[in-house]
């Protein structure tokens, strides 16, 4: 109804106020707020109000005689005199109530449709927006209670781990987790299974009534201290790509009756999106494993290093899928050198985890050959740029010969490297000495002295850049926490404490590490 | 997920901070504006539109990292694929400064192959 509507229903209203011989009487019109109006009016159009006591609040210390409230689309007003009037007023109110009460349902109606389509919409949208399984099921557990009324509801969902093997968890709400903590979980009875199968929704005004209700052992029903449930409504969460039933939502109702056809349309709603979601977040969880097992599986187990002490470490990034272009080596070179290699793939995901796998391929062979390291950079480079096209893969090679007590470098676009002479402090060796392989093709190498006592860390970006910490002041604090290493009794428990604190926990790139300390006291 | 909405955020990671890529054209010069993390998630949205500026064949094409704060490598490669790849059509100025862009660009020795200018207006004026 709108304002013009609105202000030709007030004067039909007051037109009604007569007296006896048909005369107006003067009447007011007090506007009513949104908590009035509901009191006074609930669903109707019009309406007389006749309860002094209700008549007392909204107009005080009047001596009202007759008052009559009408309901507009967005205000309400009540219509009010204190002259002789005959019952007019009521009989315009019930005019107007039965003229507009069918019209006002079908609007009640609509507007109830839209808002359940609204509500249905938002959720699937923010369902589908997620990656993080436990939220997912958590906020779809939430909506799904909400939407149907129910006073709990759950969502027992199935996951399989890395080993194959399957197991259920459930989320809860409209009551606390603890209130089923005691409970075993929900078996295949003939009231569950239907919605473990995927056979159907399952909807019972009363389910203690049901044929198929009790006839499991051990409970026979429900076990003891379970919330009494009487309206019942199951819904499954079928996977759209694969077919396989992920879960089943669950709602009851103490009273009978509860569930209507919309509730159960409604949920059959968001168990689909919740589905979409789950899969989505399935496939994501996978695609971010695949890239870390790969990687993970292409790292070399360090060999024996007479004289040499050597820790590594390699942590996929734990945010996003950027897992899969960090990687290390250690390679026992047939002459008895050893060489040191750490390196950064550009890019993410099964991509750059095959890309680091060949890259390091090549340069062990190349290192088996005994080539100096400015040579197995720039063969592999012109490799790289061949076989991957636009290729950017930065890395410091090292090659330590414990007969000389050298360590002859070369570096391809890579961070430096951090040396410790004995007696001395970290320093940064191999800094901006050429580009990154597959772009540049001369790799200049360098040596210096690596004696008993020194110690050699090489790292990747990870380590010291984030979005929140520029290179340079990343650099700094390494530096900073490098005497802390060297001084602990384990050097691996010292840099895993470290790595915690460069990084605040929470790496969102890969990390590779090697530190190499030359203990010196065996015989090479 | 690679899948970057118009801004570059990834629909993955909430972490991602904003970045943008914004594309001026006029006079045979290509502006690309980069603004935020240049780093995975917004390496790709850069390497559309400076195909896209390839493709408008400017006489010049200048990609200002003045707004940028954080310069990952892969950011870099994308420098380097603009500089040398096969659909470069016009010679790349680049504008860096300080240690968030300038600093990446000289371990990795780009520096020597790019044409690096402080500011946009002094990339804009050189000859």
């Amino acid at each position: 109804m709108t304002t013009p509507e609105f202000d030709d229903l007030l004067d039909a209203v007051r037109r009604a106020f007569v007296d006896a011989s048909g005369t107006p009487v003067p009447t007011e019109v007090r506007l009513l707020d949104a908590a009035e109006a509901r009191a006074v009016l609930g669903d109707r159009v019009a309406v007389a109000v006749t309860d002094p006591a209700v008549l007392a609040d909204l107009v005080p210390d009047r001596g009202t005689t007759a008052a009559v409230a009408v309901a507009g689309d967005d205000r309400s007003a009540l219509v009010h005199t204190t002259g002789e009037v005959t019952g007019a007023p009521s009989a315009v109110a019930a005019a107007v109530e039965a003229a507009t009460a069918h019209l006002a349902a079908t609007v009640r109606r609509l507007r109830g449709e839209a808002a359940v389509l609204d509500a249905l919409h938002s959720t699937g949208r923010e369902l589908t927006a997620q990656l993080d399984i436990d939220r997912i099921v958590q906020d779809a557990t939430d909506a799904a209670t909400k939407a149907t009324g129910a006073e709990f509801g759950a969502f027992f969902y199935n996951l399989v781990d890395e080993l194959g093997e399957s197991y259920t968890l459930y989320t809860i709400s409209g009551v606390p987790r603890e209130t089923f903590e005691r409970f075993p979980m929900p078996r295949n009875t003939d009231v569950f299974s239907p919605t473990f199968d995927g056979a159907g929704t399952v909807r019972s005004p009363d389910i203690t009534k049901d044929p198929r209700f009790g006839r499991n052992a051990p409970y026979h029903g429900m076990p003891a201290g379970h919330l009494p449930v009487c309206s019942y409504l199951a819904v499954s969460v079928i996977s759209p790509t694969s077919e396989d039933v992920l879960g089943g939502f669950f709602f009851g109702h103490s009273e009978p009756d509860r569930f209507t056809p919309r509730h159960e349309y409604l949920a059959e709603g968001i168990a689909a999106y919740s589905a979409i979601a789950l899969d989505n977040a399935r496939l994501y969880e996978r695609e971010r494993t695949l890239a870390s097992e790969l990687s993970r599986s292409m790292l070399p187990v360090a060999p024996p290093t007479p004289g040499l002490d050597v820790v590594t470490r390699y942590l996929p990034a734990v945010t996003g899928s950027k897992v899969g272009g960090d990687w290390f080596d250690v390679i026992a070179l047939p002459s008895g050198a050893t060489a040191f290699v750490i390196g950064d793939v550009v890019g993410h995901g099964v991509t750059a985890a095959t890309v680091m796998g060949q890259v390091r391929t090549a340069i062990r062979c190349y290192a088996l050959l005994e080539l100096p390291p400015s040579e197995v950079l720039r063969n592999v480079s012109a490799l790289t740029g061949g076989l991957f096209g636009e290729s950017f893969v930065t890395c410091f090679y090292a090659v330590h010969r414990a007969d000389e007590g050298t360590l002859t470098y070369a570096n391809a676009g890579h961070l430096p490297a951090i040396l410790v002479r004995p007696d001395g402090g970290p320093e940064q060796i191999g800094e901006a000495l050429a580009q990154p392989l597959g772009v540049g093709s001369r790799f200049p190498q360098r040596s210096t002295g690596f004696p008993p006592g020194a110690d050699l860390v090489l790292y990747t970006d990870g380590l010291v850049e984030s979005r929140t910490r520029d290179l340079t002041l990343g650099v700094q604090w390494l530096l900073a926490g490098i005497p802390a290493v060297l001084a602990a009794a384990d050097l691996g428990t010292a840099w895993d404490k470290l790595v915690a604190e460069l990084t605040l926990g929470r790496h969102d790139d890969d990390i590779a590490l090697i530190h190499v300390r030359h203990r010196g006291e065996d015989p090479a | 997920m690679a899948e970057t909405d118009a801004t570059g955020n990834t629909l993955g990671d909430a972490a991602s901070s904003a970045g943008t890529v914004a594309l001026d054209h006029h006079e045979g010069t290509a502006v690309l504006r980069v603004e935020g993390a240049l780093d995975l998630a917004l390496a790709p949205k850069l390497r559309q539109l400076a195909e896209r500026a390839a493709r408008l064949e400017p006489a010049v094409l200048v990609i200002d990292l003045t707004g940028v704060t954080f310069l990952a490598s892969a950011g870099m490669a994308e420098l380097v694929r603009a500089h040398r790849g096969r659909t470069v059509s016009a010679p790349l100025r680049v504008v860096a400064t300080g240690r968030i862009t300038l600093r990446p660009l000289e371990l990795t020795r780009l520096t020597d192959e790019l044409a690096i200018y402080p500011s946009l207006a002094e990339a804009l004026a050189a000859g």
